[in-house]
């Protein structure tokens, strides 16, 4: 059975694509058979994999099973990393979810005939709390988000703390929380600051790698490639290995 | 993803590739490659018979569809596998899933290393995505001296998930301006036999043919030989202790001898058959103590799933105590089958086996006779001495009369297989051999237990001296309660499946079948 992971965060641009991509591919190029789901409509990871952003009949059709999921995979550039592509349809995923008993178990039932093809999922999801990230929640095993250590960003992650205490995750076996900081500048002094801080909230997970702002990725939409695929040596794309078997670790500490 | 390999008369060249396809699509010169493959399979090929194969390549073990090339599964494994290797020694997951559902206890064995050389290109959309990958094989063999054996090159072309019709149209591209058919043999078969390996693996099988008016001396010669490769296929195997199966294979393909030898008695010079039959009658207890701790081993954790949950682990030192026993006998095991005796045993009994049609037939009264009349008549007599020892079992009987019967069920399982199905209709006597099987399986389930009740009970000494031995005895007693328990359950089964094997119809049909 596979291990799913969301990169997921309520707000936007915090680095939750590139952090999938990456990681995806690091799976992969570990031998691990690795599929990725563009869910946000922006189709980002869609584009950066260099695949037409369209899946046949829309998110409504895959939703209802009607499409079979296997038929809609693509293969990308690299071995054993398959995408599911993101749809401009799935801007729309919200309402479609409303029209069935049960939308939270939705997209575990569309993942259902992949769970043993696939060793790892990645959902690279639309940032928002919607009936999708309900979903989202319902079908991980592992909930990765990137933190910007700027104080706004990470009252966010406090927001997604609550729910989970709430949600009495730990208790229920929902999702493990696992953040990460992202886009970090140590020459801000309140970069450091934010992530001393926070570090020191024994209550929130936060893994111990974190992913520099460095421009290896921000021209990963011009290279339209993984960091490690067309800079392995950087520090990018060595943080984003470093994150990668730290995900591993806590991963194998807990298996859903 | 779906691999086509294409050979032409032509030495294929990146270059004709590059010019051929580039009427349609971009194309982009991928780096060159030098790679080892590595393919795997056990002795017996199980992964073939799935249609599998195990691959070593880029520091992943890949198990991949055999037709397609579809990659079913992988995991990193960074070195080259140049020793057997175990499904339990992999790390857990799906790859080791699904190969230890199929192979259980064998071994993945190295089969052949083919070295490749590759210039690949990449078949572009209009994102630039690549959507085909095509390439030039230029593969040798390298034997495990080192030594090379080219093989044919060929055009390779890998489809990408999603983008099979992008390959359909490279192929008809490449189609139109090079004359290539597709490989008959894959590049994996013409490599196992360019290194001399069979590619449908070792079978333990005797798939000997003959005809009923066959000289019985022929045809027990022919099946005598044959099972004496598999005796020598898998001594080495055994020897090296590459997985359990080797010795028990080894030893089937004994007691089948024995078994011939005795039942055929009447084709051989009793003068040397006497000989040889002490001679392998040594051969199978030789080995006997090893097989038997290798089934303790193999069935250990079936059977502390007899106890409760929370006295399972107690048993432990036990495991310990049978490991340590299955070391010693397997090396006493390998000295003498190693030794002068097992060697002159083995040469002895083929120059007989050589010879024999050059021997007087005086004392041979079955030497000339037919086959399928010497084979009939055993048959015959083998299955009514069952149903008379059968016939005289009750519940109160000694374990010894149901071991007794036990063997005599083999005996007549080996003539069936052996002799049965070759001399007659096979739709007549495999159902006869899966009546005698249900039978078998009652017996050997009761006699396991009751032999494992004994060796329990002689290792006792040995756990109680043992760190937690204490609380290894007990639970060592409460498993002995459960195997009678279960040997008693195989008893009350023995009536039922006997009354199968030996009804009326059963009866009629060996009569007919056999007259």
């Amino acid at each position: 059975m596979s291990v799913v992971l969301a990169t997921y965060n309520i707000k936007g641009g915090v680095g939750k694509t590139s952090a999938a991509v990456n990681l995806a591919y690091l799976a992969a190029r570990d031998g691990h058979r690795t599929l990725v789901w563009d869910l946000d409509p922006q189709g980002a990871a869609t584009y950066l994999f260099r695949v037409v952003p369209k899946v046949k009949g829309g998110g409504r059709k895959l939703l209802r099973l009607r499409t079979p999921v296997q038929q809609l995979i693509k293969g990308t550039d690299y071995e054993r990393l398959d995408l599911l592509p993101a749809d401009f349809s799935y801007r729309h995923l919200d309402l479609a979810l409303h029209r069935f008993r049960r939308p939270t178990e939705r997209l575990s039932r569309v993942l259902a005939p992949l769970r043993h093809e696939y060793e790892y999922i990645f959902l690279d999801c639309p940032p928002s709390i919607s009936l999708v990230s309900e979903s989202v929640f319902r079908t991980a095993d592992a909930l990765l988000v990137p933190v910007i250590p700027a104080t706004l960003s990470s009252r966010t992650f406090d927001q997604l703390a609550e729910l989970a205490d709430e949600s009495g995750w730990g208790a229920n076996g929902g999702p493990q929380l696992l953040a990460f900081f992202s886009m970090v500048d140590v020459r801000r002094s309140l970069h450091r600051t934010v992530m001393a801080r926070m570090r020191e909230i024994r209550r929130l997970k936060l893994l111990g790698a974190a992913i520099p702002q460095a421009d290896e990725v921000e021209r990963m939409g011009e290279e339209r490639n993984p960091v490690a695929a067309f800079a392995p040596g950087s520090p990018a794309s060595i943080s984003y290995q470093a994150l990668w078997w730290d995900i591993q670790r806590r991963l194998g500490m807990r298996r859903r | 993803m779906t691999t086509v390999e294409l050979i032409g008369d032509q030495e294929p060249s990146v270059e004709r590739l590059a010019e051929a396809l580039g009427e349609r699509f971009e194309i982009q010169r991928a780096e060159s490659h030098v790679r080892d493959r590595v393919y795997m399979d056990t002795f017996d090929a199980l992964l073939r018979a799935r249609d599998w194969v195990l691959v070593h390549a880029d520091s992943s073990l890949s198990l991949q569809n055999r037709l397609t090339g579809d990659e079913l599964h992988s995991l990193r494994w960074p070195h080259l596998p140049t020793e057997p290797l175990l499904a339990a020694e992999l790390a857990p997951g799906a790859l080791r899933d699904a190969l230890s559902r199929v192979i259980e206890a064998r071994a993945l064995l190295p089969l052949v290393r083919v070295h490749e050389r590759s210039d690949e290109l990449r078949v572009l959309d209009s994102l630039q995505k690549t959507v085909a990958r095509v390439g030039v094989i230029v593969p040798e063999v390298v034997s495990n001296a080192g030594l090379r054996t080219p093989l044919r090159s060929r055009v390779r072309l890998h489809s990408v998930r999603g983008y099979e019709a992008e390959l359909e149209r490279s192929r008809a591209l490449l189609a139109k301006t090079m004359p290539m058919a597709e490989s008959e043999v894959s590049l994996l078969d013409e490599a196992l036999l360019a290194s001399g390996t069979p590619p449908a693996g070792a079978s333990s099988r005797i798939d000997v043919g003959m005809g009923g008016e066959e000289r019985a001396e022929e045809a027990a010669v022919r099946v005598l030989r044959a099972l004496l490769a598999v005796i020598d296929a898998n001594l080495p195997g055994a020897l090296a202790d590459t997985d359990p199966e080797f010795l028990h294979d080894y030893r089937v393909a004994i007691r089948r001898t024995r078994s011939v030898q005795r039942e055929l008695a009447g084709v051989f010079p009793p003068a040397d058959l006497a000989a040889m039959r002490a001679e392998f009658r040594w051969l199978q207890v030789a080995t006997g103590d090893s097989r038997d701790l290798d089934v303790y081993l193999l069935g250990f954790d079936s059977m502390r799933g007899l106890l409760p949950e929370q006295i399972r682990g107690d048993l432990d030192p036990l495991r310990e105590v049978l490991k340590g026993r299955r070391l010693t006998a397997r090396r006493e095991m390998a000295r003498t089958l190693r030794g002068e005796r097992a060697q002159r045993l083995r040469s002895d009994w083929e120059a007989l086996l050589v010879a024999l049609d050059q021997r007087p037939i005086a004392d041979r009264p079955d030497a000339a006779r037919p086959i399928g009349e010497v084979a009939s008549r055993r048959i015959r007599k083998v299955y009514g001495r069952m149903l008379k020892m059968g016939g005289a079992i009750d519940q109160s009987s000694p374990p010894a009369d149901f071991h007794e019967l036990r063997k005599k069920g083999k005996e007549l399982r080996y003539l069936l297989e052996l002799f049965g199905v070759p001399l007659h209709d096979e739709a007549v006597v495999r159902p006869m051999i899966k009546a005698l099987k249900g039978l078998q399986d009652v017996l050997g389930h009761h006699q396991d237990r009751e032999v494992q009740v004994v060796k329990l009970r002689s290792l006792a000494d040995e756990v109680a001296v043992m760190r937690d031995g204490s609380a290894a005895l007990m639970a060592m007693g409460v498993l002995v309660g459960r195997l009678q328990q279960d040997a008693a359950a195989a008893r009350s089964e023995f009536a039922e499946s006997f009354a199968a094997f030996s009804s009326c119809e059963q009866r009629e049909l060996v009569k007919e079948t056999f007259s």
